[in-house]
């Protein structure tokens, strides 16, 4: 008490008036310590929630069955049937035919899709197997009779196939992913896909593969 | 201020200088050996035809070399083609492309970092998958492909007994400061930026001659 008193100024010699500006000063000084670890921590969560390396600028998938018309942000898509093929025969706009060949098996994938607001082009698509392998679409078959030709336009649907080359082990738990053409070089960040689950589980495959024509043709206009 | 023993002040300037000379000297020495840079690892291995070099991303043998006469449409000269064929397992997880060798390849082909004698400097190869109906030019995931680069050999000129392929290989998880996805990066010899990339393998293949049309 007596030793408090120099500190203070010249006035009521009482305890009381140091006291009080001391407590909340401790009180602060706690609050202020905790609401530093609260931040510290809250910091540290947000990190946590930060896209990873391999995240970051990723495309935002909206994802959907046979049949079902998955709406990403700029266009509707929708998979109509998926059957395979041992060969497939193509004849470009010139009539030149070719007979591409395999040894896996040909996926022809039926799909079909409608833009929202502005006319959109497919890149290549790709067949996401169970495994997380990335199949792109095969470029045996020229580009002008699959689904990557026509500009897709709003208000009415645009139909054609993606036709892929893959390993028969790559069918079971396959999806396929279509996107619009991503700029070349430097890329959307955050570009819309749709990943449409082609329904092959165990038995699917071998049906698949059961009723996989010898030949499947393919024509411009179609 | 009190003014310290004279001792320590002693000590004290003749340390500095020393540490400095110690210095000075030990990165000398590291410079006049060569600097940091890492020592030259064991010499790449030569293989001939049938050899296979593992690519890390892909499993590649090589097969043979030869030459192809294409007579030409019309009644022309025709051409003469140097052939490279060899068969890439794509061990990867999605589909790459065959791209072209050299020291300016592209894809897949640039790990045939380069080509001797200097083939295709007037003239790019054609890279394709040829055997399948249709020719192709993608390495898919998990499948074995037989790849040839065809080479137009200049009018009048001999062909070469054999060709060398100096191979290298690729990084599976390359460093990316951003995140963005870099694609096929080679592995190179050391760290440094600039680096060279590593020469994994020399193959040599014998250059058969077919219908010579000399």
């Amino acid at each position: 008490m007596t030793a408090e008193a120099p500190g203070t100024p010249a006035g009521p010699g009482t305890a009381a008036p140091p006291l009080p500006p001391r407590r909340p000063g401790g009180l602060r000084r706690a609050g202020a310590l905790l609401a530093g670890i609260a931040l510290a921590a809250a910091a540290v969560a947000v990190q946590s929630a930060a896209p990873g390396p391999g995240e970051r600028g990723a495309p935002l998938t909206w994802t959907g069955t046979v049949g079902e018309e998955v709406a990403a942000s700029r266009f509707t898509a929708r998979v109509r049937a998926v059957y395979g093929a041992r060969t497939v025969e193509t004849a470009d706009a010139a009539g030149t035919a070719g007979t591409a060949t395999t040894s896996g098996i040909f996926v022809v994938v039926e799909a079909g899709a409608t833009a929202h607001r502005e006319p959109q082009r497919f890149g290549p698509p790709v067949l996401l197997a169970g495994d997380g392998r990335r199949y792109t679409a095969t470029d045996k078959v020229d580009p002008s009779l699959t689904i990557t030709h026509p500009y897709v336009q709003p208000g009415w649907w645009t139909e054609g196939v993606a036709v892929f080359d893959v390993p028969v082990s790559a069918l079971t738990g396959s999806r396929i992913v279509l996107a619009p053409e991503n700029g070349g070089f430097i890329g959307e960040a955050y570009p819309p896909e749709v990943e449409i689950d082609l329904g092959l589980d165990d038995a699917g495959t071998q049906r698949l593969i059961a009723a996989a024509k010898d030949v499947h043709r393919l024509e411009a206009g179609r | 201020m009190t003014s310290p023993s004279g001792g320590t002040r002693r000590r004290r300037a003749v340390a500095v200088p020393l540490t400095a000379l110690v210095i000075a000297a030990a990165l000398g020495t590291v410079a006049a050996l060569g600097g940091f840079a890492e020592a030259p690892k064991e010499s790449p291995r030569r293989l001939g035809p049938g050899g296979v070099v593992d690519q890390k991303l892909f499993l590649t043998r090589f097969l043979a070399s030869r030459t192809v006469f294409q007579p030409g449409r019309y009644g022309g000269a025709g051409k003469r083609f140097l052939e490279i064929e060899i068969e890439v397992t794509n061990k990867g997880r999605r589909t790459e492309e065959v791209g072209s060798p050299g020291e300016k390849g592209l894809l897949y082909g640039k790990s045939l970092l380069r080509v001797t004698p200097a083939l295709g400097e007037d003239s790019a190869p054609v890279s394709a998958i040829l055997d399948e109906g249709v020719p192709s030019r993608q390495l898919h995931p998990g499948t074995t492909s037989t790849v040839v680069f065809r080479y137009e050999l200049p009018r009048g000129l001999r062909p070469p007994e054999e060709v060398r392929l100096d191979v290298g290989t690729f990084d599976p998880s390359p460093e990316s400061f951003t995140g963005a996805d870099l694609g096929l990066v080679l592995e190179t010899d050391g760290k440094a930026a600039g680096a060279p990339p590593k020469v994994a393998a020399q193959v040599v293949l014998p250059v058969e001659r077919k219908g010579t049309g000399r």
